[in-house]
């Protein structure tokens, strides 16, 4: 009787909204924006606060569905830039659009996922940076699916043996997304945060600015070096997505 | 001498009050209690369907759910459905996992059988014959009524558990291993019983025998 008592309180508080698209990739309260789509991208959207996670620590909330309709031509034209057999490779296939994202109680712009094959976006992430946000997210999925190709270690070579990244991105509070005027082997304040940042700030310029790149690996062999090393790892999961 | 007194008016008007009171009672007690009532059955000796090898027949407690399956689209799929068949491993089989209007889900042969449910692993349990690789097809529409192979959140993970849909679910064409179609029985299996929007049912319904047509 006991054990049946504790299992209606655990389903009780188990208490979602268990639809198809929730036992697809397990998030709740979530509708189709856009399904048909050349790339094979499929596009969802929060009908309803969202919050997921061993510790419930992920949360987001219910996007307005006129704030998407606006900003969504500029989000498709991003992610057209990726074909369908590359996404596969990288593990994406859902953008969750929603508002107000955090992990842990901090504002992030997007929050990759290989294992359910999703990438949830803040639609309401600084304008300024969106598009690049969108391709340095993608990155974390390419480097997450693609860990052998992306070494770390050797990334960290690049730079001057007195400089040291810090132990995590969230630990850290190198955190601007501006453009430094003289990068010295780095693009922003948060390339410092960690090798992973730092590939990914590279990545999302390459995708987004090329010209801007070209012109600050003249006169920086470092910010060079690490531009070549993510473009020849990127040839060996994909030749022709830069 | 005992006189026979007439009852008044008023006295029928409570007679018949409580005749139909109690008509209601059992009514509502026996008979619209019983989700079954206005279901077709789907008699076997009735129907006359035509002997196939790839029709199987899931008997649930409102009825028969008839199922065509499609070897030609997911042939290992099939194959292996058909075997868990045939070995009767999907008999008692719960469905434990209900989402109103939408779908229904069965076959943890390990963990979800009726007489042996463990919900703290149901969903996990294991065939023993081992995991397939994913049959997707591109071109099967999960229309209302179509049969497919559940899976963990990973391709290749398919072994035994399956999933009905209730309604068109357009997002997983593409997604999951497509194994046939109902041909007869969707309202059967609309009335199996669901988790009021909780992830698993309590006590759940559960398949009485899944049979071949061609072994009945």
């Amino acid at each position: 009787m006991k054990i049946l008592i504790f299992f209606i309180l655990l389903f009780q508080i188990l208490h979602v909204n268990a639809d198809e698209i929730y036992n697809l990739i397990k998030i709740p309260n979530v509708e189709i924006y856009k399904l048909k789509n050349n790339n094979n991208i499929r596009y969802l959207n929060a009908k309803g606060n969202f919050k997921i996670g061993v510790k419930m620590n992920i949360a987001c909330d219910k996007v307005n569905i006129e704030n998407l309709n606006s900003k969504f031509s500029v989000i498709e034209k991003n992610f057209n830039l990726y074909n369908s057999g590359f996404l596969k490779k990288i593990k994406l296939k859902y953008i969750v659009f929603c508002e107000n994202l955090s992990i842990s109680g901090i504002n992030t712009g997007g929050i990759p996922n290989n294992k359910n094959r999703t990438l949830i976006l803040d639609i309401n992430f600084n304008q300024e940076y969106f598009e690049r946000m969108i391709h340095h997210e993608i990155f974390h999925m390419i480097q997450s699916s693609h860990s052998d190709v992306f070494d770390e270690n050797k990334f960290s070579t690049f730079n001057e043996t007195s400089f040291n990244y810090a132990k995590c991105s969230t630990c850290s509070d190198r955190l601007n997304l501006d453009l430094y005027k003289n990068t010295n082997g780095f693009l922003t304040e948060y390339s410092k945060s960690t090798p992973s940042e730092d590939m990914a700030e590279i990545f999302s310029f390459l995708m987004t600015d090329k010209k801007i790149i070209k012109e600050k690996i003249k006169n920086d062999k470092i910010l060079s070096n690490k531009v070549n090393y993510i473009r020849f790892s990127l040839a060996k999961i994909d030749k022709n997505i830069l | 001498m005992i006189k026979s007194i007439k009852a008044s008016k008023s006295e029928k008007i409570l007679f018949i009050f409580l005749i139909s009171l109690t008509i209601f009672i059992f009514t509502s007690f026996f008979l619209l209690k019983n989700k079954c009532l206005f279901v077709e059955k789907n008699n076997l000796d009735k129907l006359k369907l035509k002997i196939s090898n790839n029709i199987a027949v899931m008997n649930l407690e409102c009825g028969n759910v008839i199922i065509e399956l499609y070897p030609d689209i997911s042939p290992k799929a099939v194959e292996r459905f058909k075997i868990l068949i045939e070995k009767k491993m999907y008999d008692g089989s719960a469905f434990y996992k209900v989402s109103e209007n939408t779908f229904v889900q069965a076959g943890d042969i390990e963990y979800g059988n009726i007489d042996n449910l463990d919900y703290s692993k149901i969903g996990s349990g294991k065939s023993g014959l081992g995991l397939l690789k994913s049959e997707l097809s591109n071109d099967f529409i999960f229309a209302a009524g179509s049969v497919g192979f559940a899976r963990t959140t990973e391709f290749d993970t398919e072994d035994s558990e399956f999933f009905i849909t209730l309604k068109e679910i357009p997002i997983y064409q593409g997604e999951y291993t497509p194994l046939g179609k109902v041909i007869r029985g969707l309202d059967i299996l609309t009335k199996i019983k669901t988790g009021n929007k909780a992830i698993y049912v309590l006590r759940p319904d559960h398949i009485n025998t899944f049979r071949m047509l061609n072994s009945n």
